[in-house]
């Protein structure tokens, strides 16, 4: 759902370390060289920012959209 | 010859370190010893975390105990002068007293649109005990929704919760010894291609060694060697080790050692008294 605070095998803070991940993987940068610039090391704590995916993002949608709507009603 | 105990010279050797890691180099001890340290490390240090949280108003999209979960995950900047843990504090009372908790409140709205809420926006009673890192996102609301709570944050130790535990990493292993009869080895190079942390190399017609503290005593390359028996050997010292330990940032790594060292020293005095009182029981 949204970025674990920490590695779940060994518990290393990885949560501080998502959006700059997120935002330069984006970019265009080698995911790889990413976290290595970050000092992740093991591949546990690698595969946290790797392999998720943000889907409060996509929850939070539904509310974004319901908001418009209700200021559209309040306009016509 | 394994020898028991600690003998009266330990040598220590630190290896790397920076704010959050320490890699040592300790001669002279044995296993027990280090397996007790490590052990020491990541269960009887104490350091700081959320316990207890109230939750005043939640209108989220994530669940009251989600949030409770990831607060307790933040890593605390820990005062252990300060403060006592909560089952030896003088007030002996469930709830708490200044010595023995540290209040943070969160009142966070999403006032202009869809925004990110930080263990920055946390607030704490105690500015030395704060969020390692300002930017660990808490979650996120859509406008209008809000979030304030009030969280409890307590000393405790590793072994009952993993959330107390000082460090996310304290393993040790041997201090690598390696071999190579240069008589029989031809220099053909299949255990510097095998290696997987590059320990071996080929330079002109030897086999030199790189960097043995990566060394992880795989026998990858004693395997790989076509000579019979292999021209390589690699074994572990019996009395040295590595031993490294990744803080979380609660507490400097050199202070987490010497919290250990003292937290077994106490321990050990009271096996000892322990033993004793038995003894003077059956006489
Ligand atoms: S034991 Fe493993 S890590 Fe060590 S040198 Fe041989 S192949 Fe490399
Ligand atoms: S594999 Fe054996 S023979 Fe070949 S270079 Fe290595 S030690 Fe020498
Ligand atoms: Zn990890
Ligand atoms: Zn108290």
């Amino acid at each position: 759902m949204i970025i674990p605070v920490r590695c779940f095998t060994c518990g290393k803070l990885i949560g501080d370390q998502w959006e700059e991940f997120a935002r330069r993987v984006k970019a265009g940068e080698n995911a790889g060289e990413v976290l290595d610039g970050l000092g992740i090391k093991r591949y546990c704590c690698r595969r946290m920012l790797l392999s998720h995916v943000e889907l409060i993002d996509e929850v939070l949608r539904f509310y974004e959209e319901a908001e418009k709507r209700k200021e559209a009603r309040h306009y016509y | 010859m394994v020898r028991y105990g600690v003998s009266k010279q330990v040598e220590i050797k630190v290896l790397e370190r920076d704010d959050r890691n320490i890699r040592l180099l300790i001669r002279d001890v044995d296993i027990p010893f280090m397996n007790a340290l490590r052990r020491t490390v990541t269960s009887e240090v104490p350091s700081m975390a959320v316990d207890d949280i109230v939750v005043l108003e939640n209108s989220s999209v994530l669940q009251d105990e989600i949030i409770a979960h990831r607060l307790g995950l933040v890593p605390l900047k820990t005062d252990l002068k300060s403060y006592n843990l909560p089952e030896e504090c003088s007030c002996k009372s469930e709830f708490g007293c200044n010595l023995c908790r540290v209040t943070l409140t969160l009142d966070a709205e999403a006032k202009e649109g869809t925004r990110t809420v930080y263990s920055g926006d946390l607030v704490s009673e105690n500015p030395e005990i704060v969020p390692v890192s300002d930017k660990i996102p808490l979650i996120k609301l859509a406008k209008e929704q809000k979030l304030r709570l009030e969280a409890y944050v307590r000393l405790g130790k590793g072994k009952n919760h993993a959330k107390w535990q000082p460090v996310s990493m304290c393993a040790y292993k041997y201090f690598p010894r390696m071999t190579i009869a240069s008589k029989r080895c031809d220099a053909c190079g299949k255990c510097a291609e095998i290696c997987p942390k590059r320990v071996l190399a080929k330079s002109e017609n030897k086999i030199v060694v790189r960097d043995l503290m990566a060394c992880t005593l795989c026998q990858d390359c004693v395997n790989a060697c076509p000579q019979n028996p292999p021209a390589i050997e690699v074994g572990g010292e019996e009395n040295a080790f590595i031993f490294s330990l990744d803080s979380t940032g609660a507490l400097p790594p050199e202070k987490i050692l010497t919290e250990a060292v003292k937290i077994l020293d106490e321990q050990l005095k009271e096996l000892e008294s322990q033993i004793k009182v038995k003894k003077s029981e059956e006489s």
